[in-house]
């Protein structure tokens, strides 16, 4: 694997992007087949109600070539995301809402016709007779005495609430000096990928079918689709085609794609339902939205005893496949102590259900709302004790790896305080060339964290979420010629794969970049978990390259025969093996490629023909973790509280790369996406439940205008545990930027700016208000949360790993 | 309705209920996927298309407003002989993309915008692309792919 120095850590440009800006890509809405029929959905206006009566509708039903309508009770079959932690409360997200709905938004119906217009013309005359019921629109509400039901057989609006407590909490409260308690908050946000969601299933005649889906995980949905259909998984094929975007929001398997199965089966025709944005916005997956409670045990000099922790989700309506309703909140607690050295730590999360879109993953799946809470936390304690805000992370940083944390994670490598020593001198030289009006107030902040990526089996046992499985696998063939066909079962949509993973079989093998094609986003590779989690370069390029070594040691073995010498005598050199030391000694790797698969008369004897290998990788135990130092210059109108973010800077170590260009375009977008949920991007809802931002004028996207120029520097710890040593990087970007911006503006305004994002009126709320405590602290008895904050209980220390992706 | 819609050069006759827009005319009549919707209320820029050479939301418009007007899309970027326009070249050259979804709409306000300023500043690039929404990018790299695109188009004019 010496042989191409270069192609392995080079910034080669992407082969996928001719055909994405020559509009040779295909997405899902780009796919057609004959006898089409539209699929076009009614959605609940309310967000809790019984349906009483109906459907009426202006057309008439059942003839053969006009349009079609089902309701929920044409299907039986829904949902369940559930974990086996104890006292879980089980939801099922139907297909289509049968006698009630729990959200709004949420589909009663489908319409199909064949013309797209006319079908959303037939769905608009199509009405149920609703009941409206009281709802639930916070997680204040849900948790208030007395609240109405999100499910009726429940008898609390929490889908799962999980208590851990590790090291002595009681030494670290006696003897702190000071204790620092603070409320954070971040609102409801979500992945809102440029490309909506969208299905098209085709019936193979067969009782099977093809289901083309904008999906990051092709294999889990087709498992699914077998369990809700009823039909052998081997007669099912899901395909993504080219995605546009997905950051965790398409790393589900959502009802809408079953029912598109179903129809086509039902129908006996293809069925495609494209997702517009309104819908979207309203009912595909929702991120965000917590609220911590933390107190931090702190000693005179900085130095942080213990954490205590109370963190509270609203899930919304269901429980998500497969990633559970618990996911955020249960990363958030496994992840809150991030890079820091705390010997004590006790934790509660709970996942509320309020009538909202279902909470599911995005980009960093509880760890940005983590991180903002604990680097605000470590600021807040600069100011209590009188340090500034590197001596308080320098007091407190892991400094010796591999280092395990008192909640059972092992930081397996990495230079946190590298990190750090570099940001004090950026970050100080950019808010000293930084200028501001008279108006305006100049602040800086940083984040410092870490981020546990390709997550290994283990950790999904441990975590009881519905998968159970953290390998990702690769199937490599050499064709005749010598060329190489990688299949896998990720999905690239935005991150490469196409690029990186053949930079990894050129590399293993010693041929040209070009001579390798990547297949992915289809079910008929080798199973597979898909593309979430930072894990697809990880994982995804270590079993492409296990699979590589394979053939490379095959092809060695066939030259070694026919030249004579020793396999250890030999190497890959420019497409052919060569003896070493004498490259006239030498076997075209086409030739080899030739003899293994068309002449296997020229292999040695017991050799079988082929050169097909297929290899799975699965993710360290406690992950390989990646780590980050962001730093912002910001400065806020102080008149109108509006916030410009002047320069960004970000230091990462993802370990070894395989293309740093794409790193940083990896990083550019997750900042960007970071700064949305700091300063702008928020679903509102009223009491009543009902959706407010449902355009894109009311959820504010990013623009060129808000992002500025990102500075990316890189640290390189390789990881001991993977191949080449690399960490996932997918979603780190994401993961800082509310933490140091709301740093950046405490620092600008001079008061703690605790809840995300940081739009204009609430700044200058905070302006105008000089702060104040968060209401919900006065609240926590009414709202059943203050146990957790009388004398603790005691009990057993056990490893919790709850979490999503 | 009967329409012509001129698009990339070529005159294309049709009829089309004067309800539908645009975007979906040149999508699903003429099979030109390359123009892409991502939000149907003129936000979000992946729609964005050069209609009399200027850019418009195919999205917002009706096909039948644009009967006999000359009509530029991604697809009609590419030379006879097979050559990359400069916008596209550059946004491989600078990792200017990266789902592609929203490419299409920015090369074409890319296109506009470098056809008439061929060498604009970087702010003057950012106020210009302020109608197009990226996800994936952070645009960093396509203000650099506008940059290395100026370059590109300044130099070859300049043969």
């Amino acid at each position: 694997m010496t042989d191409r120095p270069g192609v392995l850590g080079a910034r080669v440009t992407r082969v996928e992007d001719r055909r994405l800006i020559t509009g040779l890509s295909r997405y899902i809405d780009d796919l057609s087949r004959p006898g089409i029929l539209h699929l076009r959905l009614v959605r609940s206006p309310f967000a809790s109600a019984r349906i009483v009566g109906g459907p009426e509708s202006g057309f008439a039903m059942g003839a053969s070539s006009g349009p079609l309508l089902f309701t929920g009770d044409d299907f039986e079959t829904g949902i369940t995301a559930d974990t086996s932690v104890d006292g879980w409360r089980s939801s099922t997200q139907p297909l289509l809402g049968r006698r009630r709905v729990r959200y709004s938004g949420e589909p009663v119906a489908a319409v199909l016709h064949e013309d797209p217009y006319v079908v959303e013309d037939l769905a608009e005359s199509v009405s149920f007779d609703f009941d409206p019921e009281d709802a639930v629109g916070s997680i204040e509400a849900a948790l208030a005495p007395g609240a109405p039901l999100v499910h009726e057989d429940w008898d609390r609006n929490i889908f799962v609430t999980r208590r851990a407590r590790f090291g002595d909490l009681e030494r670290a409260r006696s003897g702190a000096d000071i204790i620092v308690k603070r409320v954070f908050r971040n609102s409801r946000q979500a992945g809102v990928p440029l490309e909506c969601r969208g299905a098209l299933a085709e019936p193979d005649g067969r009782g099977g079918l093809t289901l083309w889906s904008s999906t990051q995980i092709p294999h889990l949905v087709r498992s699914v689709l077998a369990g809700c259909l009823g039909v052998a998984e081997n007669m099912i094929r899901v395909v993504a085609p080219d995605v546009g975007g997905g950051f965790g929001v398409k790393g589900h398997v959502f009802p809408e794609e079953v029912l598109v199965s179903a129809l086509a089966l039902r129908t006996g025709r293809p069925v495609k339902w494209i997702e517009d944005r309104r819908e979207h916005l309203i009912s595909s997956i929702h991120a965000r939205e917590h609220i911590h409670v933390l107190e931090a045990y702190v000693r005179g000099d900085g130095r942080i005893l213990g954490v205590k922790a109370q963190l509270l989700v609203d899930a919304g309506a269901y429980s998500v496949y497969p990633w559970t309703a618990g996911s955020d909140s249960g990363m958030a607690a496994k992840a809150l102590l991030g890079p820091y050295d705390i010997e004590s730590y006790q934790v509660e999360d709970h996942a509320v259900a309020t009538n909202k879109c279902p909470l599911g993953t995005y980009r960093g799946v509880g760890r940005p709302s983590a991180v903002f809470s604990m680097e605000r936390l470590m600021d807040e304690i600069a100011a209590e004790v009188g340090i500034d805000r590197f001596e308080v992370r320098y007091r407190n940083v892991v400094r010796e790896f591999p280092y395990a944390t008192v909640n059972g994670l092992l930081l397996d490598s990495g230079s946190y305080v590298e990190a750090l020593d570099m940001m004090k001198e950026l970050l100080t030289a950019a808010e000293q060339a930084t200028t501001v009006d008279g108006s305006s107030r100049l602040g800086a902040g940083i984040a410092l964290y870490n981020e546990q990526t390709a997550h290994g089996t283990l950790d999904f046992e441990v975590r009881k979420t519905p998968i159970a499985a953290g390998y990702e696998s690769a199937l490599v063939e050499m064709d005749p010629q010598g060329r190489v066909t990688v299949r896998t079962g990720l999905q690239s949509h935005g991150q490469g794969m196409e690029t990186t993973l053949a930079q990894v079989a050129a590399h293993e093998l010693g041929i040209p970049l070009d001579h390798v094609r990547v297949i992915h986003g289809d079910s008929d590779a080798p199973y597979a978990m898909g593309t979430w989690g930072s894990r697809g370069a990880t994982l995804g390029g270590g079993a492409v390259a296990r699979a590589a070594r394979a053939i490379r040691s095959k092809l060695l073995d066939i030259a070694a025969y026919h030249l004579e010498i020793a396999v250890e005598d030999l190497e890959m050199a420019e497409g052919s093996v060569q003896a070493r030391g004498s490259p006239e000694q030498s076997l075209p790797i086409a030739i080899l490629a030739a003899w293994a698969n068309t002449r296997p008369a020229k292999l040695p004897e017991g050799m079988a023909p082929g050169l097909v290998v297929q290899k799975s990788v699965d993710g360290p135990p406690r992950g390989a973790f990646s780590y980050a130092c962001h730093g912002a210059v910001v400065s806020v109108d102080a008149g109108t509280g509006k916030v410009a973010l002047r320069r960004y800077i970000v230091i990462e170590d993802c370990g070894t790369m395989i293309n740093p260009m794409i790193v940083d375009g990896q990083v550019h977008g997750g900042v960007a996406q970071g700064i949305g949920s700091a300063l702008l991007e928020e679903f509102h809802y009223d009491e009543e439940g009902q959706p407010l931002s449902t355009t894109f004028m009311d959820y504010l996207l990013p623009s060129t205008t808000d992002v500025p120029e990102i500075e990316v520097h890189h640290l390189v710890t390789p990881s001991p545990f993977t191949e080449y040593g690399m960490k996932g990087m997918g979603e780190a970007g994401a993961i800082g930027p509310m933490a140091a911006i709301a740093n950046a503006v405490s620092d600008a305004i001079g008061f703690p700016a605790n809840h995300t994002p940081l739009r204009m009126t609430r700044v200058w709320g905070l302006l105008h208000t000089e702060g104040g405590e968060d209401p919900v602290l006065t609240r926590l008895d009414e709202l059943g949360l203050g146990d957790f904050w009388e004398t603790p209980t005691s009990p057993p220390d056990e490893i919790s790993l709850a979490g999503g992706q | 309705m009967r329409v012509t819609l001129n698009v990339n050069g070529v005159d294309h006759t049709l009829d089309v209920e004067p309800r539908r827009l645009l975007a979906d005319v040149l999508r699903h009549g003429l099979g030109l996927v390359g123009t892409h919707l991502g939000c149907e209320h003129g936000v979000c820029g992946a729609c964005t298309v050069l209609l009399e050479g200027r850019p418009v939301r195919s999205c917002l418009l009706f096909a039948t407003q644009c009967d006999g007007l000359p009509i530029r899309t991604v697809e009609g970027l590419v030379s006879e002989e097979g050559e990359l326009h400069a916008v596209q070249q550059a946004f491989i050259t600078a990792h200017g993309l990266q789902c592609g979804f929203c490419t299409p709409g920015f090369i074409m306000s890319i296109v506009d915008l470098l056809e008439r300023e061929p060498s604009p500043d970087d702010e003057r690039i950012r106020e210009a692309l302020s109608g197009n929404i990226c996800r994936c990018t952070g645009y960093v790299n396509i203000v650099a792919a506008v940059r290395e695109a100026s370059r590109l188009m300044t130099e070859t004019s300049h043969d």
